[in-house]
């Protein structure tokens, strides 16, 4: 049977898929990137085929994230945008926005019927938005980013963070933390100020349902909350939030592979 | 975006009329200090009806070009620098900066520092900002301002701003005379404005021929050969250098030529360029992306004063009004949207440079109508035309990746 790799060297994780002809994950696999994203994609494909028991050569690998060009294997190398889009296609061909956020850029997705983008908008040169930004807010509030959500959807009244910037937000949690605000009210209103400048850049594709929010940030309740309540619609998230890239790189190399087939 | 060749099958061609451009550049760079040392060089603004300086015996030159220069030179922050250690701040419009930073030290930048000027012309036809920037200049050499002020226009030119406008251009003419002693003669006004009228309709055919498939230019041929029309409208060798292009493009038209060698997308441009990173065109060639077309150079082809009217005054006050950049949101995503028709376009590149807000300002609708219209998807990329601190390349790569990816 045909097989298909997908790799997704994002800034913050290194994401890997084996797909085969039937649309089964046969192995999957998740890890920080760290500092030598080349080391990162060995130790992926060493996982993916020490998982599934199948010896990788001979299977197409295609490369996605910021860090694709650095996958010498892959036959080519697509972008991101493409690849999520591909890739939430294949789970849930209903799909017509989808907003991934990922460690260093937000992105607000248009998919066209046949699965690939139509249009897309990325954040700006700047981290609010993004998980950085949680990253940085859990650290000045002494949380485990797993935790951050979860402690947000405590606050009945969130604090008013103003600024967009992550720098300048990070003092303005501190004066909080001063002013005696309780840390759920902070991580409530670190949730809505990051959500709403996602939210400004989904409109500006078109909220058209149904949408699919995916990315690591993905898994965070509060922004899935705080998103769901700005947008006015239900999110669909699918099992596997932060594999939908390498997936639709999967899924991009077995088309390759049916082609020269 | 994959690497730039480094074989010598490089995917574009360069143009033989290049050759040219040199000779021109180093012309108009004597003349311009021979100029100064006379005491009769004028600085102006892009979109200034120069025409009238010009036949007024002043030499000319412009900042905005210089810009571009020290863009292209890469010494664009450091320059830069040079402003804002006195005090100016970073969202000033990097031409202005290092137009400014130059002047403080002329020293350091050899090749993109201009002569003194004796006089200012600035037109508020393509921004606000010209007119205290070169209020600075003025401060820092002495040579006194003329402000040409053109009120926008939407859809036509008002009576009364026509006649405003034209208060503007009379007492331009009495400006210059009252501080050089001199007078404007019709007939040298006349011979001046066929002169500028017959390179700028050679610069016309030159980019029209980019309708043909494949396009004979792409563009950064386009930026870099625009530069008489902007700098020597108005002169012998200006029209001379545009019939050699012209004759180069068309031949390559009929041969079939590309500017690039294997052309698949094409693509229109919107902006100014990265002036620090024009090779971002010629990597896409290497993918068989062209831009057969762009807003920037197309700015200079409604530049062009009649010369079969009765008043040449009244053309000047109607063409340089009628500036694209002077008009409303409009008046430039139709343009957009007929270059996407007549060029054959599959798709569009906007390029937001953070300091021209003046030409980057309404960019996010413009994308949406002009898509809407023309079923074309496009593409907004940030930066900055001579600043390259606020250039991400990884980033622009993403976003422009997508796009082909869209279209392949």
């Amino acid at each position: 049977m045909d097989m298909g790799v997908g790799i997704d060297v994002g800034s913050t994780t290194t994401k890997g898929v084996l797909l085969d002809s039937s649309g089964n994950i046969l192995a999957r696999s998740l890890m920080t990137t760290g500092a030598s994203a080349i080391q990162a994609v060995e130790k992926t494909l060493r996982n993916i085929s020490s998982s599934s028991n199948i010896d990788l050569n001979d299977i197409p690998v295609i490369s996605t994230g910021y860090g694709r060009a650095r996958v010498e294997l892959a036959e080519k190398s697509m972008t991101e945008i493409t690849c999520h889009s591909v890739g939430v296609h294949h789970i849930n061909p209903d799909i017509r926005l989808l907003i991934d956020v990922g460690g260093q850029d937000a992105k607000a997705i248009r998919i066209g019927p046949s699965g690939r983008p139509e249009d897309f908008e990325l954040n700006d040169k700047c981290s609010a938005g993004t998980g950085r930004f949680l990253e940085v807010m859990a650290r000045v509030l002494e949380v485990s980013l797993d935790d951050l959500g979860p402690l947000a959807l405590q606050s009945k009244t969130p604090s008013s963070i103003s600024s967009t910037c992550t720098v300048f937000a990070e003092s303005e949690v501190i004066g909080h933390i001063g002013a005696g605000e309780s840390a759920a009210d902070i991580a409530a209103g670190v949730h809505v100020s990051m959500v709403s400048k996602i939210s400004a850049l989904s409109k500006r594709v078109g909220v058209q349902e149904p949408v699919c929010a995916t990315g690591g940030v993905a898994l965070n309740p509060a922004f899935r909350h705080h998103l769901s309540n700005q947008l006015g619609v239900e999110l669909w998230i699918p099992e596997d939030p932060q594999l939908t890239g390498a997936l639709g790189a999967a899924v991009i190399a077995l088309e390759k592979k049916g082609k020269k087939n | 975006m994959t690497q730039e060749r480094a074989s010598e099958e490089k995917p574009y061609r360069r143009l033989e009329t290049q050759a040219l451009l040199q000779q021109i550049a180093f012309r108009h760079g004597l003349e311009a200090m021979e100029a100064s040392e006379n005491g009769s060089l004028a600085w102006v603004t892009s979109g200034f009806p120069v025409e009238i300086p010009i036949a007024m015996n002043l030499g000319v030159v412009y900042p905005e070009q210089a810009g571009a220069i020290i863009g292209a030179q890469k010494i664009g922050p450091a320059v830069s620098g040079y402003a804002e250690d006195l005090g100016y701040s970073q969202e000033l419009c990097s031409y202005a900066r290092v137009s400014i930073g130059s002047t403080e030290k002329p020293d350091e930048v050899p090749m993109g520092s201009l002569p003194t000027p004796q006089i200012l012309l600035a037109g508020n036809n393509i921004c606000g900002t010209v007119l205290k920037w070169y209020d600075a200049i003025s401060e820092m050499t002495g040579a006194p301002v003329f402000l040409l002020d053109t009120p926008p226009i939407e859809k036509q030119q008002l009576p009364h701003n026509q006649e405003y406008v034209r208060h503007g251009v009379e007492r331009l003419i009495e400006f210059i005379g009252s501080n050089f002693n001199r007078t404007l003669e019709e007939d040298r006004l006349r011979e001046v404005a066929e002169l500028s009228s017959r390179a700028t309709k050679l610069w016309i055919r030159a980019l029209e021929a980019c309708k043909n498939k494949p396009s004979p230019l792409n563009c950064a041929d386009r930026f870099l050969t625009m530069a008489p029309v902007v700098s020597s409208r108005g002169t012998e060798h200006c029209v001379e250098f545009y019939e050699s292009l012209v004759a180069e493009v068309e031949e390559r038209a009929k041969q079939g030529i590309g500017a690039i060698r294997d052309e698949k997308i094409r693509l229109l441009w919107d902006n100014i360029p990265p002036w620090h990173t024009l090779r971002f065109f010629n990597i896409l060639a290497s993918r068989g992306v062209v831009f057969p077309a762009d807003t920037y150079t197309h700015a200079w082809t409604g530049n062009m004063v009649g010369t079969d009217t009765p008043s040449i005054i009244d053309e000047v006050v109607e063409t340089y009004s009628k500036v694209y950049l002077n008009m409303g949101l409009d008046a430039k995503v139709d343009k957009m949207c007929q270059l996407i028709d007549d060029y054959d376009l599959d798709g569009f590149v906007m390029f937001s440079v953070r300091s021209c807000k003046r030409y980057s300002l309404g960019q996010l609708v413009s994308k949406e109508i002009v898509t809407e219209r023309t079923g074309v998807p496009g593409v907004i990329i940030e930066g900055d035309m001579v600043d390259s601190r606020v250039y991400n390349a990884a980033q622009i790569e993403t976003r422009v990746d997508a796009l082909l990816e869209m279209l392949m």
